[in-house]
């Protein structure tokens, strides 16, 4: 916004002052430096040193040509697409101007690359002693500040809290009682050994990887359309319950089509990374969305398994880690085979490529279906082609059109999931200068950080397989920390390291690196199983000590990061309604299937572009767990968008604990949320000693938060029921649906 | 140590009452540590009305007017004009060269500065001297739904926070029962896109902005289910604040401190709610110059109501309207919407201003993009305008800018700015910079990199500022 008097006046005036370069130049340099570093030197030019700049690019040696291209005045405009400020101009003029004085001894990149790599996560996993233990690491910590772990919890929060945060469930009272009543050794454990072998524990851990791989039952943007991808869901849950050591877990989601003789789960597996979303809308260039799609995965595959900010790199050079553009184009490469939509013909096969599950005659009949109607478009488009000018009215064709929508809208049901295949030929890669895909650099071929161990190849090109196997390699030093650090972070609220998505520079330091290391060599010695690092944590001291606060504590470490507590944590989203459908006796515990239609507050979908139906079950698919609900990208369902369940827009790591009027509203007045009272109230009324209200407290308390309730507790409730007698106890049974205790793990 | 201090000075001292808590945005009480960040500097305004006219309205039949491109209606168009850009419908549009089209409405100049505005808008067009056009403005995308993300939260991509939670993260709200963030809409359809362009992204939820209804109740669950009656309703709420204090002083977990807290704001936002709504206290005047009708769901009521929000202190209210995707036809079915939203623009704007609000109050009023100079025929005997990303109008008033404005301008056929460049980045970056925020200093640590509003770009328009 500047005006040119500015200029003029500046020009006159201050010509002949020295211009500093770090003050002046440099921040205008900002603007070259994407595609000008000496890892990208577009046209051959790197204006990272004053040798490189002297030595010019493609176009010569003149340094005068900076000048003219961001002047624009000739072909050459810079940057591209916009223009310096008036004042930015002047400043390179004059630097030119005066013989481009710069400290030539810093190459800024190179430098701090070098720095980089000897940051801590890039260096090989250490194996800690043979007695090391995870108490002993915190214990350690804790002592340099004269602190210890809290006692443990009293054995009924200890259950409640194993049981939800390894099934997502509570307990149930016989189990409850179960476990108090075992006063033999060991009986902890015996309950942890059920947990992780209940099919439940797939649920609870399969949506967090859920969260992380983006899923959602819709394809976003602005259509925003129904897409198959519960059985991607489904194999996800089921490898967890199964175990499938992590390494496989990671091949078969990445590379799964590319193994041999894959089967069909192995296929289903390569959903993950088709969760992305994708554009429907008229007017689109589908080459521009395949393109982001791609973009979104190595983002995605840096957060979720390198813990490394890799989206950064899509534009330009990472600005801390040892991340270049060219890098992540060359990781981009990976998925730029796969025989996605890339034109506008291609959208009667949106979201292609797909897997058709069903039994033998249900495929026949697709099969048939699909073929009819692809001879059909083919006459169609030959009739219409031979027809020239008079297809426009001609009656036949008009006929077959129309028998064509016909039969587009007959397609026979079966489960269509997205699955990743390549084409015959991969698409060459570029890396694409500014992020722009319609700006083509330099042609890169597929490969990996040059900062971590390198990748072995299999065949004459990388290919996605060797990329996955890459990923899982034990030498790999970020794998195996980045997903036990995601565990830990759910057990305590923050991981060892807090940034949980970002291990490089800027990251957050480990509060712990050898507990880290620790828990990442014993997720490795185990055959990556995941749940021997659930069992490893959830039997140490760290985790089973009480949550309480502590004032001593409190005023060493007021963020709880040396754990001499634990913390009390929020129930996920999915879990505040599931401990509802818990207490209330109404949860169905069926595995797997379509996503369900429980019932929604009226007018939460009139926000998106295409009203579609939310068809509110009736049947037992009205209890299921959270977990189930057909997801919306547009309009997520209202309850569990308001507890922090994530969208499904992007990768989801670590999910936020918001505390918030919403929540009230949805927890006291929700539809879904009054039958449970209801049913609550009902359940306490029967099952209860008849006439006893002290008794039917004591066992709504134990239905909602398995325990008893305190004395105070029991005084003040019963005195909502003294007013009103029998008729008080589904507001009592909501009072306990709404308490903090309720929604919280201790 | 500041969050937990300031969580327990809270908690101590405003009991259940508003108190401090309620200055900061009602929905992110708990995160006020964090978020109360401050003004960067003395903000001329304190909140944003945000009229998104959806589908992208087009300049030339409205504000942008361009008596050469009339001349050349018909005439192929010089392809310098064109060269090197990218459209939407590339595939279905283009493929015969297109022919320029000349704007059939009728301009007329009004206000102190001789503003062209066409007679689609004649409400708006009595406004002359509060507006603050800016013309000829570029966006990034000329798809719907990256480029409605593109306005809204400063990127094509989702997982970006929108403005209002920029805003409210920023500087909080002032309102005591109400979330600072609010989304009303109208029309056939709701946006493009959905619950993502009002998103938090990465911000926590409680800076989401909270979609209102001006049909039954305003926010989803605010009514006491019928089962329950009133008295049990505050009876249930008491004893929930009774034995979630039991729990605090057994743990000593401020969370639930906060949590107590929310159940209280959430009843008073139960008891406001329907107040908010009720439009029987506005005068028979204010409810006709709006053209709002009580208990309808429409543009005109959500413009009043956006005023209601106003008064009661809500930071950011975004207004959409849904149908201006004219590419069949320019004619009929802009006019229909023009009708919808021309009165009720002016009147939020002529309402706020004899209230005394529109000082404090930046209104804007823009699509996600706007329309060729050339036409497009998809169906024989009707034509339409296609997208167009490269010199769109944005429409301001109040809040600190300078009235009866115009600033940029486009070349004499509508393609490209011909004065200062401008874009979506620096749109934002002045809205931010009227409500005391600097958008390079307004940021978020998220995966390593401090993100803001405005990306890696936008500088504030200085010369509209007043």
């Amino acid at each position: 916004m500047a005006t040119f008097l500015v200029l003029l006046t500046a020009a006159a005036t201050f010509a002949q002052e020295p211009v500093d370069f770090d003050t002046q130049v440099k921040p205008v340099l900002r603007s070259c430096i994407g595609c000008h570093s000496e890892v990208l030197t577009s046209s051959g030019l790197s204006l990272e040193r004053r040798a490189s700049i002297l030595k010019g690019g493609n176009r010569g040696a003149n340094p005068q040509l900076i000048v003219d291209a961001v002047k624009q005045t000739g072909d050459l405009k810079m940057p591209p697409g916009r223009k310096l400020s008036a004042e930015q101009i002047a400043v390179l003029e004059r630097w030119v101007a005066q013989g481009v004085p710069m400290p030539d001894a810093a190459p800024g990149q190179l430098q701090a690359k070098r720095k980089a790599s000897q940051h801590w996560a890039f260096q090989p996993i250490q194996a800690g002693a043979a007695t090391a233990s995870i108490d002993g690491f915190v214990r350690t910590k804790l002592s340099e500040k004269k602190l210890d772990l809290s006692p443990e919890a009293d054995k009924a929060t200890l259950m409640r809290r194993v049981s939800l945060d390894l099934i997502g469930l509570p307990p149930t009272l016989p189990e409850l009682d179960a476990f108090l009543t075992d006063l033999k050794p060991g009986a902890y454990e015996r309950v942890v050994d059920r947990l992780l072998a209940s099919p439940h524990y797939g649920e609870r851990w399969g949506r967090r990887w859920l969260d992380a791989a983006r899923y959602a039952d819709t394809d976003g943007y602005t259509i925003d359309a129904s897409r198959d991808i519960w059985p991607y869901r489904d194999w996800v849950l089921k490898a967890i319950n199964d175990d499938v050591p992590f390494n496989q877990f990671v091949i078969e989601q990445v590379a799964g089509d590319l193994l041999p003789n894959p089967k069909e789960a192995q296929l289903i597996a390569t959903g993950f990374h088709r969760n992305t979303p994708s554009n429907q809308e008229g007017g689109i260039d589908v080459e521009q969305y395949r393109v982001e799609a791609v973009a979104d995965r190595v983002a995605t595959t840096g957060s979720v398994f390198l813990g490394l900010t890799m989206g950064c790199a899509r534009c330009h050079d990472h600005k801390y880690d040892p991340i270049s553009q060219r890098e992540f184009y060359q990781m981009f490469a990976f998925w730029n085979g796969v025989d996605e939509m890339d034109k506008e013909s291609d959208l009667r096969k949106f979201n292609k490529p797909f897997l058709e599950i069903g039994d033998a005659g249900e495929l026949k009949k697709f099969d048939d279906w699909q073929r009819e109607t692809t001879a059909l478009e083919f006459k169609v488009s030959k009739v219409a082609e031979d027809l020239g000018e008079k297809a426009a009215t001609d009656e036949g064709l008009k006929a077959m059109r129309k028998q064509l929508s016909d039969m587009r809208r007959a397609r026979p049901k079966i489960v269509r999931t997205m699955i990743m295949k390549e084409r015959p030929e991969a698409r060459p890669s570029y890396i694409q200068l500014g992020g722009d895909f319609t700006r083509k650099g330099a042609a890169v071929e597929p490969g990996v950080l040059a900062v971590l161990p390198p990748m072995e190849v299999k065949g004459p090109r990388a290919t996605r397989l060797d990329f996955a196997r890459w990923l899982v390699n034990a030498k790999n030093p970020l794998t195996a920390r980045v997903t036990v650090n995601r565990m830990w972070q759910e057990y305590f609220g923050k991981g060892i390291v807090a940034t949980e998505n970002d291990f490089g520079v800027m990251g957050d330091a480990p509060t712990h690196p050898e507990l880290l290391d620790f828990l990442a060599m014993k997720f490795i010695e185990s055959g990556w199983s995941q749940k021997a690092v659930h069992r490893l944590i959830v039997t140490s001291a760290t985790y089973k000590q009480s949550s309480k606060v502590r004032a001593d504590a409190t005023a060493e470490d007021p963020e709880n990061r040396l754990l001499a507590r634990q913390n009390r944590l929020r129930l996920d989203a999915e879990i505040v309604r599931d401990a509802g459908l818990v207490a209330s006796g109404l949860l169905n515990e069926k595995l797997g299937g379509p996503s369900v239609y429980p019932p929604i507050p009226p007018g939460a979908l009139a926000i998106t572009q295409v009203t579609r139906e939310w068809p509110i079950a009736k049947n037992e698919d009205r209890y299921r767990r959270g977990m189930y609900t057909y997801f919306r990208r547009s309009a997520g369902y209202p309850s569990l968008i308001t507890f922090d369940a994530p969208d499904g827009g992007a990768s989801c790591t670590r999910r936020m604990r918001s505390n918030t009027p919403l929540q009230a509203l949805t927890l006291l007045n929700d539809e879904a949320e009054v039958e449970f009272a209801e049913k609550l109230a009902a359940r306490i009324l029967k099952e209860a000693p008849v006439g006893d209200d002290a008794a039917r407290l004591r066992y709504g308390f134990l239905l909602t938060l398995q325990r008893e309730p305190r004395a105070k507790e029991a005084e003040r409730l019963l005195k909502m029921v003294s007013r009103t007698g029998v008729e008080a106890w589904p507001n009592v049974a909501r009072v306990l649906l709404n308490l903090d205790n309720f929604m919280t793990r201790e | 140590m500041l969050k937990k201090i300031t969580r327990r000075h809270l908690f101590r001292d405003c009991a259940f009452g508003v108190g401090k808590a309620a200055l900061t945005s009602l929905l992110a009480e708990n995160l006020m540590a964090e978020a109360n960040k401050g003004r960067h500097h003395e903000a001329k305004a304190d909140h944003v009305i945000f009229m998104f006219m959806a589908g992208g309205p087009s300049q030339l039949e409205l504000f942008d007017y361009k008596p050469e491109l009339v001349k050349w209606d018909g005439k192929d168009t010089p392809e310098a004009f064109t060269k090197g850009k990218r459209f939407a419908f590339m595939d279905t549009s283009f493929k015969d060269p297109s022919k320029l089209l000349g704007s059939r409405r009728t301009f007329k100049q009004y206000g102190g500065n001789g503003m062209w505005f066409s007679d689609l808008i004649p409400h708006m067009a009595s406004c002359a001297d509060d507006w603050t056009i800016l013309r000829g403005v570029a966006a990034e995308n000329f798809n719907h739904g990256p480029a409605k993300l593109f306005v809204n939260t400063g990127s094509t991509r989702t997982g970006r926070p929108a403005m209002g939670a920029w805003a409210t993260y920023g500087i909080g709200s002032d309102s005591k029962d109400l979330p600072g963030f609010v989304v009303l809409q109208s029309g056939p359809r709701g946006p493009r896109g959905g619950a993502v362009l009002w998103s938090s992204g990465f911000l926590p939820t409680s800076y989401q902005g909270v979609p209102f209804r001006n049909v039954g109740d305003p926010i989803l669950n605010l009514s006491t289910p019928k089962r329950f009656s009133e008295h049990e309703q505050r009876e249930a709420l008491d004893a929930i604040r009774d034995l979630n204090q039991m729990e605090l002083d057994e743990t000593g977990d401020d969370e639930i401190a906060t949590r107590i807290n929310q159940y209280e704001m959430a009843y008073r936002m139960q008891s406001s709610g329907p107040e908010l709504i009720d439009f029987g206290k506005e005068s028979p005047e204010t409810l006709a110059m709006y053209g709002a009708e009580p208990g309808k769901g429409s543009f005109a009521n959500n413009c009043l109501l956006a005023r209601r929000l106003v008064e009661r202190g809500v930071r950011f209210v975004q207004l959409y309207h849904t149908d201006w995707d004219h590419h069949d036809d320019i004619t009929k079915p802009l006019d229909q919407v023009a009708r919808e939203v021309d009165k009720a623009s002016a009147a939020l704007i002529k309402d706020l201003k004899q209230r005394g609000l529109l000082d404090r109050t930046l209104v804007v009023w823009s699509g996600e993009f706007g329309r060729t100079p050339m036409g497009e025929v998809r169906e024989k005997g009707k034509i339409g305008r296609n997208h167009h990303i490269d010199g769109f109008s944005v429409l301001m008033a109040g809040g600190g800018l300078k009235r009866g404005m115009e600033y940029g301008s486009t070349d004499e056929f509508g393609f490209s700015p011909t004065g200062d460049k401008m874009n979506v980045h620096d749109v934002q970056a002045t809205i931010l910079n009227q409500i005391g925020l600097d958008h390079l200093k307004l940021t978020y640590r998220y995966q390593g990199r401090d993100f803001r509003l405005t990306d890696v770009e936008g500088q504030v328009i200085k010369p509209v500022l007043a």
